[in-house]
């Protein structure tokens, strides 16, 4: 236990520097990139004199680095702000207030979290069950029909973008065969059955993008393991192929297949910006790029940490199920 | 266990006196799909390079407008059956311009398939050097490392497609900045995971042990026992770079911060062919489809080479479920 | 001037128009279409209507929100002193009263203006609208948390240049004085013949100062038209909107609030609004949109449906895109250059790049085609349908280019079809044929509004667009080619940087008439004397087509937003 402890430890210490290290980047890359955040907030028409206002209003005159400092102020302590009629406080941790909409960037945040976790973990199991389902099949069924064609139909997922998918999902699923409604987000906790039927798009359209990688990968690993040595003595002691191939060569997949997934989960979290968008569901990654768009730094900055949050907490993650699936690998 | 050391050690011993190179293209020389693959990769490559030779052969070019051949009251769709095809015009025209459509499908494969190979070489390079470091190094390189990936993987595209842009000249060449910036967002962290994970794994397998009890140092076991064991999961992960590269490019074209119009690419003739797909459905389905063969020649190919490059491909195949077995 | 209202007119996955209008843009409609579009039957009241968006009602605060009349939406919620006239076409470009009883009465040189509100007026609680409501709801749009309107009260205004609102200023703005509840009075730095336009924008809106809870009023601003607010989720993604009962029918004479229940979401991809109103599925079939056209693929596929071509509707917004130059860099400087890059023009590809004739006409004159703003025809360096490239040649031979030209033409990466790579590729394929070699620089967004509103970056030769903030020509001219509105250390919009004595004179001029129609007239002889300096090459007016729902009745569109209006339809 002192091992998982120490583990634990380090990967938390690992965390922070990793955000820190991330929030640092995007507040350089802001200062370099191009649009005039006052100019923008204020408006298109706004004279220099409303948009020195406003940059004082937001402190946007103060230096980089006080400004930094600044943040890091309302994440520790948290921050006070007024609204023009009265002063709200935004309590540790704060991570200040949008430019744009003067709400609390964590507020936003927890708000298009649960979408992008309704996404993320509907299309992994999706595309996990095809995916990898593919690739047993293409170990053990090679050149049957199942198999070509489910290869063929991850395949051209793969190479086809997803908001061509999508689309085409969307107008012949909803519009021609009128078989699922238009999706529209339904919070889990309202309706449960409601919430699966209008993510059933996205999650299919996001695991064909996703499923060949997997089919691929396991395929790969599968092959790689039948070959070793103890599967070749399996094979000689009589033991059947589908408990081989189940039991054994799937299980040499394993870590190709943890390591992937803990990648794409992990940014997935950050929102899977074009499939949002195209269904219009309000999660992480469609708000991220409209405040990019408007040069929106605390909102940026915050989506940014979440995103950097769950690639860490996915690949610590991944970290224990290797050691879970192969006893030699120590936890470090 | 010193069976398997020798079997890597020595990977001509199924065959003595043949080289390691020669052996590799005798394999996959005898694999028919792998075969028909490399064709189609070939001839795609082919089609790139010589684009200019088949427009002037068609007697067309990918800029120019013709306002006559759409459908000016009706958004722009193509004048004629099929989307506009005629002798001159190949495939067809472009909805709202009239450009030619076969001319941006060569002249796209270009920009595509160059930074999408451009961008996977920077990736596997990154990522297998990055994975290895990580994977064979000490706790601290290999918190360091996977510090670094988890940064890069957590940071948005566009955040990064934007900061490059602002610090790049605008003389700098367009398609080799937008290959850099494939190459260095994405797909190399995932690779560097996957590589990193396969050598905790290889590196407690009994070859690889053996090595090190025989006094080897990190860097020989690297080339000589690991590299070997990582071939077939890289490359399997390189076939499926290639086309998440393409797919990214057009993510970039969308941004802005593709190559700069009026040069096509397949991502950019995708994006603005999306909504096309019911009024002039061969303008998405043409990108699509060059997409989709370059996805199942590359995938075929990365297929036949791992098998060819694996010494012990033969025996799998024998005792494999393959019961159409290879032949070598 | 207006920010584009989503001229989204394709799937943008990633792209997000930076809009700060959250006001939809405006729509006129074609007026057979008009006629067409509601079914036989009479509207009833009931039901609830969908309105389906791309842009989130952001900041659905009146300090905040930049508008054309009042917006579509927002003029659901929010009462202004004057308003549109909701009529089809011609008649809708007219300013009407709304919580005044008329449209104003000035001084004898139009530097006082006088309103007197109705009597009856509520808001959503029952009290009392008064006219220092509506002098509060101006002056909190002068607060830096609040910002976002339009610059014309503070440049009207006298003392207002400096103003930071009521929350650090109690004093108040002086120029406005509310004698006694029903009456107020603004005074004005010089004579504004148009005031009567500007006091249909949201700012104009009655705010009760009890209830101003400064950037939190978004959430639940008071009601004081026929709807309130109920639930605004997502900072204006999900806007749920129910009738005011103490709105009375009797002292709104514009707005017809047949539904129910507004039901408005928003966060949704162009494509898929188009999708779901051409489906027309459940409650889709009560839908209209108020910000999303229909783009040249989707219009291709409408117009050969008989059932959908019958829900679309056809309006005319005042909006023009057009080639700027700044005279400031070479060769631009040389008239010569600019008339031949004129002459050179090919009209009917830059329209198709532009979604085609029937989304866009051809412009030749910087005005929009509409009479409201003066519209006086001319094309002082004409190419035809397709450009004249053999006179363009000549005039480059005279400017000492007869070896040709290499020029650079800025222009953004927004998927707008207006200062985007496909306008700016048709125009380079244009000039190519009077041998001119057009180099294409395209920024993205920010970068491209910085530099292009920066008399410092300000290139030489780039795409632009103009909108109208209510429809008349002093609006659209004078921002553009008003010399003293130059501005050197902030957003310019006088591209051409052009300081004449007699425009400026001329525009001073116009200011004076409070009779909109002899003014109109000056308007368009004023375009076409500008038009002569070849400063811009008008390139085309946009035109905008829009899917309703096949319950959707009583459909309008003015000439005035161009897009169908949202308090006229009906649902049952």
């Amino acid at each position: 236990m002192n091992g998982f402890g120490g583990f634990a430890v380090r990967r938390a210490a690992g965390a922070v520097v990793t955000l820190l290290a991330l929030s640092v980047i995007i507040y350089v890359v802001f200062y370099v990139t191009p649009g005039d955040v006052a100019q923008i907030t204020c408006g298109p028409r706004c004279s220099p004199a409303q948009v020195q206002q406003v940059s004082a209003q937001l402190h946007l005159d103060d230096p980089l680095y006080a400004r930094y400092w600044h943040f890091l102020q309302g994440i520790v302590a948290g921050q006070d702000y007024s609204t023009g009629t009265s002063v709200q406080h935004c309590s540790a941790p704060c991570l200040g207030l949008s430019y744009q909409s003067d709400q609390q960037v964590l507020t936003l945040i927890l708000a298009k979290l649960p979408v992008t976790a309704s996404l993320a973990l509907g299309s992994m199991v999706l595309w996990l069950i095809i995916g990898v389902g593919t690739g047993v099949l293409s170990v053990w069924r090679r050149g049957r029909l199942t198999e070509r064609l489910l290869t063929t139909v991850t395949l051209a997922g793969m190479s086809t973008p997803v908001f061509v998918i999508g689309l085409v999902l969307m107008i012949v699923v909803c519009g021609q065969l009128e078989l699922l409604p238009f999706p529209q987000y339904v919070p889990f906790t309202d309706d449960p059955e409601q919430w699966a039927w209008n993510l059933l798009l996205p999650w299919l359209s996001l695991a064909l993008v996703e499923s060949a990688t997997y089919a691929r990968i396991t395929r790969a690993a599968m092959l790689e393991t039948l070959t070793e040595d103890h599967v070749r003595t399996f094979r000689a002691y009589g033991v059947g192929e589908r408990a081989v191939i189940g039991r054994h060569a799937l299980r040499g997949a394993l870590a190709p297949l943890i390591a992937v997934n803990a990648n794409n989960i992990g940014v997935l979290f950050g929102g899977a910006v074009l499939t949002e968008t195209l269904f219009g569901l309000p999660g992480v990654g469609r708000e991220m790029v409209e405040a990019v768009k408007v040069v929106d730094l605390p909102v940026v900055v915050g989506m940014v940490l979440v995103t950097g949050f769950f690639v860490v907490l996915a690949n610590a993650v991944a970290d224990v199920l290797y050691a879970l699936a192969d006893r030699r690998v120590v936890l470090t | 266990m010193s069976e398997a050391v020798l079997a890597v050690e020595t990977p001509g011993a199924d065959a003595p006196g043949v080289s390691g190179a020669r052996q590799f293209w005798r394999r996959l020389r005898t694999r028919r799909a792998a075969l028909v693959a490399a064709s189609a990769v070939a001839l795609l490559v082919l089609v790139a390079l010589t684009a200019p030779l088949l427009t002037a052969l068609e007697g067309q070019d990918p800029t120019t407008y013709h306002p006559s051949l759409v459908d000016s009251a009706r958004g722009g769709v193509p004048v004629g059956p099929l989307g506009g095809i005629s002798a001159d015009h190949w495939l067809g025209v472009e909805p709202q311009t009239g450009r030619d459509l076969f001319a941006r499908l060569v002249y796209g494969a270009r920009v595509s398939l160059g930074v999408a190979l451009a961008a996977t070489v920077v990736q596997l390079v990154l990522g297998v050097a990055v994975g290895l470091a990580a994977g064979l190094g000490n706790r601290w390189i290999d918190q360091l490392l996977t510090r670094v990936a988890d940064i890069f993987v957590a940071m948005p595209l566009m955040i990064v497609a934007l900061a490059l842009l602002a610090v790049v000249p605008t003389s700098f060449p367009r398609p080799v900045l937008v290959a850099l910036v494939v190459g260095l967002v994405s797909g190399w962290a995932t690779l560097a995971k996957l590589v990193r994970a396969q050598t905790l794994t290889l590196k407690e397998a009994d070859h690889v042990a053996a090595a090190r009890l025989s006094g080897w140092g990190t860097v020989r076991i690297a080339r000589r026992e690991l590299l070997p064991g990582l071939a077939a999961p890289v490359i399997t992960f390189a076939a499926i770079l290639v086309p998440t590269n393409i797919s990214v490019e057009a993510a970039l074209s969308f941004l802005g911060v593709g190559v700069r119009p009026p040069t096509p690419s397949w991502g950019q003739m995708l994006t603005s062919a999306n909504v096309w797909y019911q009024a002039a459905p061969q303008y998405l389905l043409l990108p699509a489809g060059a997409l989709f063969v370059t996805v199942l020649a590359l995938t075929v190919l990365g297929d036949g080479v791992r098998t060819a490059l694996d010494p012990r491909a033969a025996s799998r195949l024998r005792v494999g479920t393959g019961r159409k077995g290879g032949r070598s | 001037m207006r920010q584009p209202s989503v001229i989204a007119r394709r799937v943008a996955a990633a792209s997000v128009s930076l809009v700060v209008a959250a006001g939809a843009a405006a729509c006129g409609p074609e007026d057979n279409d008009a006629k067409a579009a509601g079914n036989d039957s009479a509207p009833h009241k009931g039901g609830t209507l969908t309105v389906l968006n791309s842009n989130p009602q952001q900041d659905f605060d009146p300090a905040r929100l930049y508008t054309s009349g009042g917006g579509n939406v927002p003029s659901l919620v929010f009462r202004t002193l004057t308003t549109r006239n909701r009529e089809n076409g011609e008649a809708g470009a007219q300013v009407v009263p709304d919580l005044a009883t008329d449209t104003g009465r000035p001084n004898k040189d139009a530097t006082v203006w006088t309103f007197t509100l109705k009597e009856g007026l509520k808001y959503e609680d029952g009290t009392e609208i008064t006219s220092a409501d509506v002098k509060y709801g101006i002056e909190r749009s002068f607060a830096p948390e609040l910002s976002g309107g339009a610059p014309y009260l503070r440049d009207w205004l006298v003392g207002a240049a400096g103003y930071q609102g009521p929350y650090k200023d109690k004093k108040g703005l002086s120029a406005i004085e509310t004698p006694d509840e029903r009456t107020i009075v603004f005074h004005l730095n010089k004579p504004e013949g148009e005031f009567p336009y500007l006091a249909t924008q949201t700012q104009f809106t009655p705010v009760p100062k009890a209830k101003d809870t400064g950037t939190k009023y978004e959430q639940h601003p008071v009601s004081s038209g026929p709807y309130k607010v109920v639930s605004n989720e997502n900072d204006g993604e999900r806007l749920v909107l129910e009738r005011n009962p103490h709105w009375s029918a009797a002292t709104d004479a514009e707005r017809k609030a047949y539904p129910d229940k507004i039901d408005v979401r928003s966060g949704l991809d162009s494509s898929v609004i188009n999708q779901r109103l051409s489906a027309s599925q459940g409650a889709d079939a009560a839908a209209v949109t108020t910000d999303t056209n229909l783009g040249p693929a989707e219009l291709a596929k409408v117009s050969g449906d008989k059932d959908l071509a019958a829900r679309v509707g056809t309006g005319h917004f005042g909006y023009t895109n057009y080639i700027a130059f700044n005279p400031k860099v070479k060769p631009f400087d040389d008239p010569k250059v600019r008339q031949a890059i004129s002459y050179a023009l090919d009209r009917s590809s830059v329209v198709n790049a532009a979604g085609g004739s029937a989304l866009a006409e051809p412009a030749t004159t910087f005005l929009p085609d509409q009479k409201s703003f003066g519209h006086t025809p001319y094309d002082h360096y004409p190419a035809g349908k397709s450009g004249d490239p053999a006179k363009a040649k000549e005039l480059l031979k005279e400017a000492g280019h007869g070896d040709g030209l290499t020029v650079t033409l800025t222009h953004s990466n927004a998927k707008d079809f207006e200062t985007s790579p496909e306008i700016a590729t048709a125009i380079q394929d244009a000039l190519k044929k009077a041998g001119i070699t057009v180099r294409l620089q395209g920024l993205e967004d920010n970068d491209y509004s910085d530099k292009i509103h920066d008399v410092k970056t300000e290139p030489g030769f780039f795409l632009a667009h103009w909108g109208a903030d209510w429809p008349s020509g002093g609006p659209f001219l004078a921002p553009i080619f008003d010399g003293r509105q130059i501005v050197k250390d902030g957003a310019n919009f006088n591209n051409g940087l052009l300081d004449d004595a007699s425009v400026n004179a001329e525009i001073d001029a116009i200011n004076k008439l409070t009779d909109l129609d002899a003014a109109a007239e000056r308007w368009g002889a004023l375009d076409s004397r500008i038009g002569e300096k070849a400063l811009t090459v008008p390139l085309f007016h946009p035109v905008y087509k829009r899917l309703y729902g096949k319950d959707v009745k009583n459909v309008v569109i003015s000439d005035w937003t161009g897009v169908l209006d949202v308090s006229q339809v009906a649902v049952k």
